[in-house]
């Protein structure tokens, strides 16, 4: 390991991991298209390490995206064991950064990022104090200070809330949602108590009950730079919506009142890294905040299209680039999400089921073919 | 595969079908090798060969640091500050004593443990008194002896009022508060709730009482709170209903006691990530429930009066990684599904936190093989002796021991003689000695406290006699 | 082989199912007629390639405990386990 083998290396030959690389059709992680950003970003002339964590993410094989990839441990295990094998894959690779792109993995990161800039991988994620006041559960109180609307929520631990609720002002339809992820539109006590048992069994407690604003749906993604600014804001509005309520179709949009939002949170929490607020713009014009992930949307994609790389940004801003080159925002720009089929050889699929990885000769392999 | 002369470690042969969207070599990979020779820097070996298997082994400078640390975080930050060590979270004599030498009061919650604080003896202006059931001639022996005694319902008030009077005394009682925090779901079983007007009615029924002194307030919110704003809202509503009480009755409180529910460096079943990420340091707790207590007691500063006395009653958060249970394995087994099953020496008989708790499990010597998912079970003859459902170890073989930990919190209290005699529980002195501090059961323990009438005493009398005694009425006849 | 299908009445693959197993040095197994893909412990693959070059169960089974230093009896019954498993599968 060599703690000081990328100092002055340029972004342009950087070695990036890149984990979230599961991509269901229904809800895929941001993973492959935070790769996809950088692979087709013409300066890059680097690679990328995807990192799964199951056997069929896609991106382990999508080797147009991810230059060789690997298998880590889940999240619930530690950063002690998470640790152990990024040492095994950056005596083999030699990794210059890491970008995250999922939320229950982002605490072990923001413990590791000392050890992990020792080796000379370095990241642009935020710090755990960061991260714990945008949580879900810490959402409406963070609004509140730095005066943004959020819809009423609340934390449960238990699920007899949804019986008396109505009572106590709580009208279905609500969301309810899972500390990490999931989100569900309830419309009964019934259906409510089904949905926290089973986000339970997923994600722990707390859970989280929001009530519904009606209005439209926009995000935005962008990064902050740690000291209070934001960089290259991207907004899209959904056009069309999957079962899981993730984007199908969407187009780019500029909307001052949600950047001005975006940058009082930047600003307010000094955020550092990727970001994506998610908002409802209400029927009253005001804008409400539903959540702030932290990390890349997994239609990021679309900042490339729109010439606003923010992929390549965070690579630029951890090698120290000043000049990020950002076009200005531009709305009218479209995604429709399509699937398609990859294809697996026997032999690849083995080395990821008996070695936790792609063997490097395939990957020469399928290098040389490809060239 | 003709290297035929290569020596193969032994293990059944076996196949396992892959199961898809479950397939991740590295997703549970433990480290390297997590073998732990030691508990408390004793050896495992030693340990066992004097004191059988399975062994509580409990760590006096554990206990006495993490106590130390607590106090210290809170005295820092607020001054006045008393620890009431739980006495149901372990109340091991030995265990009780280090905490009652470092200080603590004792928090008794049942006639029985406030016989044995006694017993072991700890002044009765040391105890703490609380729990929903204090039968009449414990909360006698309370009064008359001067105890902390904290009231759940009225119905225990009005008894304490006529043995008041009975004794001819002023009692100091301590109201226990329920309300909702907003935050973990409150616990309104227990004492008296402040916004339906319970705990208002009941500060009357104590302020027209000539027998009644009411001087101080109580609440505990849970158990494993894993965010410390709940404290701080906690002590903002009793500081709140303190003020009102202070300001339309004559009261002065002089204790506010925060209960416990610290959570521990254990792994709780419904929670996703390690609890190294989602526990906070116990300077975080401290934090909120002293700053919310010095702005809430402002007012009395304001008027010349002293703050309260705070009192926690911090349990788990002290004992738990203070004991550790070793094991053997009995035997092991592969399941139809594939996993690898090993049988234990020890179950939820002794670590019945088990239920809830994903404790930790670290073999005693570095192993050959593949790390692979197993499940332990205990030597109970039940479905749910279940030490671990899925827990990624090398292959076990009979004879091998397991660490787990920590298991200091609720398993030395909870356990159950059900079909197996409870084993050792031995403490690691200071200076590193060893020696027992509860002694295992043995045959004459079990039956100590069976009676057997005069026509049950043998189990399989002469039948002849047998006979004689049916037909001359003794026994009945079975119709 | 046929003597264990007799004796317990569980299923027993043919020589001829084995022989179309894609069998991995890792322990990568794949079932080209079912699709279905398996792991094999180190041992169990020891006998799966004796048994597919034609074995039979008395000589993997010695051959087994030869290389584990186990005795034949142990290796014999687990052998049978293994293949009586196979059946399951396959």
């Amino acid at each position: 390991m060599k703690a000081t083998r990328h100092k002055g290396k340029s972004w342009q030959n950087y070695k990036v991991a890149v984990t979230g690389i599961n991509a269901r059709a229904e809800n895929p992680g941001p993973g492959c298209a935070v790769a996809r950003c950088i692979q087709e970003h013409p300066q890059f002339k680097g690679s990328i390490i995807g990192l799964g964590y199951d056997a069929l993410d896609a991106g382990l094989y999508a080797r147009h995206l991810c230059n060789n990839s690997y298998l880590i441990p889940y999240p619930s295990e530690g950063e002690e064991a998470l640790l152990y094998r990024l040492s095994q894959i950056h005596r083999a690779e030699g990794l210059d950064a890491i970008i995250p792109c999922l939320d229950s993995e982002l605490q072990n990161f923001a413990r590791l990022k000392s050890e992990l800039q020792l080796m000379g991988i370095s990241m642009l994620i935020p710090t755990r104090d960061q991260f714990n006041l945008r949580a879900k559960n810490h959402l409406s109180t963070f609004c509140e200070s730095i005066d943004v609307h959020a819809p009423e929520s609340k934390a449960l631990s238990n699920p007899s809330f949804f019986e008396s609720c109505e009572k106590e002002g709580w009208k279905y339809p609500l969301i309810v949602k899972g500390l990490f992820y999931d989100a569900y539109v309830v419309h009964s006590a019934f259906e409510a108590k089904t949905v926290f048992a089973k986000l339970v069994s997923t994600w722990g407690y707390p859970v989280l009950v929001q009530k519904l604003v009606i209005g439209d749906e926009l995000n935005l993604a962008a990064v902050g730079d740690g000291k209070g600014n934001m960089l290259g804001a991207v907004t899209m509005r959904k056009k069309a919506l999957t079962e899981k309520g993730k984007a199908w179709a969407g187009v780019s949009i500029v909307d001052e009142g949600l950047t001005k939002v975006a940058e009082r949170i930047v600003a307010g929490l000094n955020w550092r890294g990727p970001l994506e607020v998610e908002v409802i713009k209400g029927y009253d014009g005001k804008i409400y905040l539903i959540e702030i992930n932290p990390r890349f949307p997994s239609w990021i994609y679309l900042s490339h299209a729109v010439g606003r790389n923010l992929p390549v940004a965070v690579l630029k801003l951890l090698s120290g680039v000043a000049e990020l080159e950002l076009s200005e925002p531009t709305s009218g720009t479209f995604f429709i999400r399509h699937a398609q089929e990859l294809i697996v050889t026997l032999p690849e699929f083995e080395t990821v089921l008996t070695e936790g990885r792609l063997a490097p000769q395939m990957v020469q392999d399928q290098i040389i073919r490809s060239a | 595969m003709n290297n035929d002369t290569k020596k193969l470690v032994w293990e059944p042969p076996f196949i396992q079908p892959h199961r898809m969207g479950e397939i991740n070599k590295f997703g549970r990979a433990r480290l390297h090798d997590n073998s732990k020779s030691s508990v408390y820097g004793v050896s495992v070996v030693e340990l066992l060969r004097r004191f059988g298997s399975p062994l509580f082994v409990t760590s006096e400078k554990q206990i006495r640091t993490n106590l130390r640390n607590t106090k210290k975080a809170f005295e820092r930050r607020y001054g006045s500050v008393v620890h009431g060590w739980s006495y149901k979270t372990n109340y091991i004599s030995a265990v009780c004593n280090i905490m009652h030498q470092e200080g603590s009061w004792a928090e008794v919650v049942s006639a029985f443990e406030y016989e044995k604080a006694r017993a072991l003896g700890v002044p009765a202006s040391k105890i703490i008194f609380n729990g929903p059931n204090k039968p009449k001639f414990i909360l006698e022996r309370a009064i008359a002896e001067g105890a902390q005694i904290h009231v759940d319902h009225l119905d225990e008030l009005q008894l304490i009022e006529s043995i008041a009077k009975d004794q001819d005394k002023v009692v100091a009682v301590v109201l226990r508060l329920n309300f909702d925090t907003g935050y973990t779901e409150p616990w309104s079983r227990f004492g008296f709730n402040i916004e339906s007007g319970q705990a208002h009615q009941a500060t009357k029924m104590i302020a027209l009482s000539s027998h009644l002194n009411l001087t101080g307030l109580h609440s505990h919110i849970g158990t494993f709170i894993l965010e410390p704003r709940a404290y701080a809202e906690q002590v903002r509503i009793m500081c709140k209903f303190m003020r009102e009480l202070e300001s339309n009755e004559d009261f002065c409180i002089d204790t506010i006691d925060i209960g416990g529910g610290f959570a521990s460096q254990n792994a709780l079943q419904s929670v996703y990530l390690p609890p190294e990420q989602v526990v906070p340091p116990i300077n975080e707790y401290a934090d909120a429930i002293c700053t919310a207590l010095l702005e809430g007691t402002q007012y009395r500063r304001q008027i010349g009066r002293e703050l309260p006395r705070l009192i926690f009653e911090s349990g788990r958060a002290i004992i738990d990684d203070a004991q550790s249970l070793i094991c053997t394995v009995v035997g092991t087994k592969r399941l139809l599904d594939g996993r690898r099953a090993a049988i234990l020496d020890a179950g939820t008989n002794l670590l019945f936190t088990a239920y809830w708790y994903n404790h930790q499990v670290h073999t005693t010597k570095a192993s050959e093989g593949t790390v692979a998912d197993t499940v332990l079970y205990g030597p109970l003859c039940m479905n749910i002796d279940v030490m671990r459902h899925s827990v990624q170890l090398p292959p076990l073989s009979q004879g091998d021991n397991l660490v787990f930990s920590p298991v200091g919190a609720y398993n030395n209290t909870q356990w159950m003689q059900f079909i197996e005699y409870r084993p050792n529980v031995v403490l690691v002195h200071e200076n590193g000695e060893c020696s027992v501090i509860r002694m295992c059961e043995d045959l004459s323990v079990m039956m100590q406290q069976d009676r057997l009438p005069e026509h049950l005493s043998m189990p399989f009398p002469d039948t002849s006699a047998m006979a004689r005694m049916i037909n001359s009425g003794t026994i009945a006849r079975r119709s | 082989m046929e003597e264990l299908l007799s004796r317990t009445g569980g299923k027993v693959p043919s020589r001829e199912r084995l022989s179309q197993l894609a069998v991995s040095e890792t322990g990568f197994i794949f079932d080209p007629q079912t699709g279905q893909s398996f792991s094999v412990n180190p041992t169990g693959l020891v006998v799966l390639d004796l048994l597919k070059r034609g074995s039979t169960l008395d000589v993997a089974s010695s051959s087994l405990a030869d290389r584990c230093g186990t005795p034949a009896e142990i290796a014999s019954s687990s052998v049978e386990a293994f293949i009586l498993q196979l059946g399951r599968y396959l």
